[in-house]
């Protein structure tokens, strides 16, 4: 799969039917994603056309559902994403490669051997059972994902539970599933990793972050960590303690709430009460059926999905806030406004609007109690008699007295 | 405790008109944060709401640091039943007349006796709950702020919603912060005015009650 030189993508296009001018589009819209102007496009097409070579990149799936890999895999017409991605030479891929056996796992152990190369690792890095919960080829995911972050000029975690556990991290975790930045924290790893959180992962966002590195950093990683403008979330793992993650700005610094094309509907007090009702079908808020948007930051809104189709809100789901970390016990139930507070086995999951109401029905009935009590006592009115002198010094001076 | 005077020199105007304005902010507050939590009614009130809660948090915001800086400058009673003053930060400070009362008036308030305790103006309780108001107001201005938008992403407010584990439970933070304010104020009301109106009289009205026989 070499393909050299100036003409590699141009003759990948062309085999897809896809149209120079699709193709700048295309980089128009991935200039969004950067926070870039549009009028980069015809830079980041050169970018791409230019990269002297194919960029060697090891697909990993760990504790994953392949949901990422659907994600940018399904295409029932040529894809810019998928053909730029084909960019990237992906020398193993598990779902997807054809390759298998013996041949796949030595294509792993020579990209690893050769160096300078990209790992995308998609899924939660498995630790339960001493790393037993997971086993490809019958070695450890966490030992393969060690060797291959190791070497890696960077490592891109896609989904959610590349980047905290996700879902699988979710209480109780039995599995022990964690983050890669985690597991490399533990592992004393310094190769950067870049966290591209939700639930799956948006293939625009990859492609995104390869043009950046090619576009910005003419390939080079330290360049590209350097120049790309990141916000860091930090959050705190069960079991490797506080972890910092690298996420490119442009796409995860804003709220969905913020670009939400419902925000009108918010702002206006037009909500959705009820699936099914003529508020749905108005497309109004869906703040009340518990969209998360408003405490969910990604740009789901501008790049949308499916090929700038729809996205999830547009296409009438609140968001679940899969873009978030410990998304699913943060977040649910999904359906709520709040997510429920977890008080244990006894006490179940609780919502906090009902703990508020019961807190303060329990003080205002006391109150009533109370107040019927100081009538009885005969308090109120005049109020009570007042002490001559405090308890404390009739103590003491009963005290005194006594000692004479 | 009782029927007994209240004149002027306890709550100077300047702190009845503070305390009218905490009053009007935290009703505006509590009831547009109670929307904005999960509207209650749909016309067209969201951006008012929102409008509505950022407007009474900065005037009470502005209202408390004044407040309390007043506090050093303002001369207030800090005795029942006198006209006598001093300047009001005695009062937010521990007082001789409330050494060793604390107990005693939790038993007083629990039926375990039957006299009332001697104090000053605040007895210790009082005080307490008075003065944690003061942190209770920032907290919920920091749990505010972490979760509004335009400033959650300023370092000494991303700390706490990571310390909190995200903006979620900063969310759900600020709403339990709410129901404390609202526990405080049905408290603080239900004393107040247990025995009599007259501390609402001179705290809202201004108007003085005299001891029985002097006018």
């Amino acid at each position: 799969m070499a393909h050299e030189g100036h003409n590699a993508l141009h003759d990948l296009l062309a085999v897809r039917g896809v149209t120079r001018r699709d193709f700048l589009k295309y980089c128009g819209s991935i200039a969004a994603a950067l926070g870039l102007s549009e009028t980069m496009a015809p830079q980041i097409a050169a970018a791409l056309e230019g990269a002297p070579k194919l960029l060697p990149t090891l697909w990993l799936n760990g504790g994953s559902c392949s949901g990422c890999t659907e994600s940018i895999a399904q295409v029932d017409s040529p894809d810019v994403a998928t053909i730029v991605l084909d960019y990237l030479s992906t020398n193993y891929f598990e779902t997807i490669m054809a390759a298998a056996g013996e041949q796949a796992e030595k294509q792993l152990s020579d990209t690893i051997a050769a160096g300078g190369y990209l790992v995308i690792y998609e899924g939660s890095v498995m630790t339960g059972q001493d790393g037993n919960t997971l086993l490809v080829a019958g070695k450890k995911g966490t030992e393969i994902l060690s060797e291959a972050a190791a070497g890696a000029a960077a490592v891109i975690a896609v989904g959610s539970c590349a980047v905290d556990g996700g879902w699988v991290y979710g209480y109780p975790n039995p599995a022990e599933a964690t983050g890669v930045q985690a597991w490399l924290n533990h592992e004393g790893i310094t190769t950067p990793v870049v966290n591209l959180p939700s639930c799956p992962v948006n293939p625009e966002w990859i492609v995104a972050m390869v043009v950046q590195l090619l576009l910005v950093a003419g390939g080079d990683v330290a360049t590209f960590v350097e120049k790309t403008e990141w916000l860091t979330r930090s959050y705190t793992d069960r079991k490797y303690g506080a972890v910092d993650l690298l996420m490119p700005k442009g796409i995860f610094g804003q709220s969905i709430h913020d670009n939400c094309p419902r925000r009108g509907h918010f702002e206006n007090g037009e909500f959705v009460t009820e699936f099914g009702s003529k508020e749905e079908a108005m497309g109004y808020c869906l703040y009340k059926m518990g969209c998360k948007g408003p405490q969910t930051f990604t740009n789901c809104p501008i790049v949308r999905w499916n090929r700038r189709t729809s996205w999830c809100v547009e296409a009438g789901s609140p968001c679940i806030g899969c873009g978030g970390l410990n998304w699913v016990d943060n977040n649910a139930p999904f359906f709520h406004r709040l997510s429920d507070m977890q008080m244990g086995d006894a006490l179940g999951n609780v919502q906090p609007g009902t703990v508020g109401a019961v807190v303060g029905g329990v003080a205002a009935a006391a109150l009533v109690a109370h107040g019927l009590g100081m009538k009885a006592a005969g308090r109120v009115g005049d109020g009570p008699p007042m002490e001559e002198m405090k308890a404390y010094d009739r103590k003491r001076l009963a005290k005194k007295g006594g000692d004479k | 405790m009782g029927s007994h005077a209240h004149y002027r020199e306890a709550h100077p105007l300047v702190f009845v008109i503070t305390h009218w304005i905490n009053l009007i902010c935290m009703v505006m507050l509590a009831f547009s944060g109670f929307y904005i939590h999960f509207p209650f009614f749909s016309a067209g009130f969201m951006g008012v709401a929102r409008g509505m809660h950022f407007v009474a948090m900065y005037v009470i915001l502005i209202n408390l640091v004044f407040r309390i800086v007043a506090a050093f400058f303002v001369k207030t009673a800090n005795q029942l039943e006198t006209r006598e003053v001093d300047t009001d930060i005695k009062n937010w400070l521990p007082q001789a007349e409330n050494k060793h009362q604390l107990v005693e008036t939790l038993k007083y308030y629990l039926f375990f006796r039957k006299e009332g305790v001697i104090s000053g103006k605040y007895g210790s309780l009082q005080k307490i709950a008075y003065l944690a108001t003061v942190p209770l107001t920032f907290i919920q201005a920091y749990t505010g702020f972490a979760i509004y938008a335009p400033f959650a992403d300023a370092s000494f407010l991303a700390a706490g919603t990571t310390l909190v584990g995200g903006p979620m439970n900063m969310r759900i933070i600020h709403y339990f912060g709410m129901w404390v304010f609202i526990l405080f104020t049905m408290v603080h009301a239900y004393l107040a005015n247990i025995y009599n109106f007259a501390p609402s009289k001179i705290i809202f009205l201004w108007k003085e009650t005299l001891p029985e026989g002097k006018h």
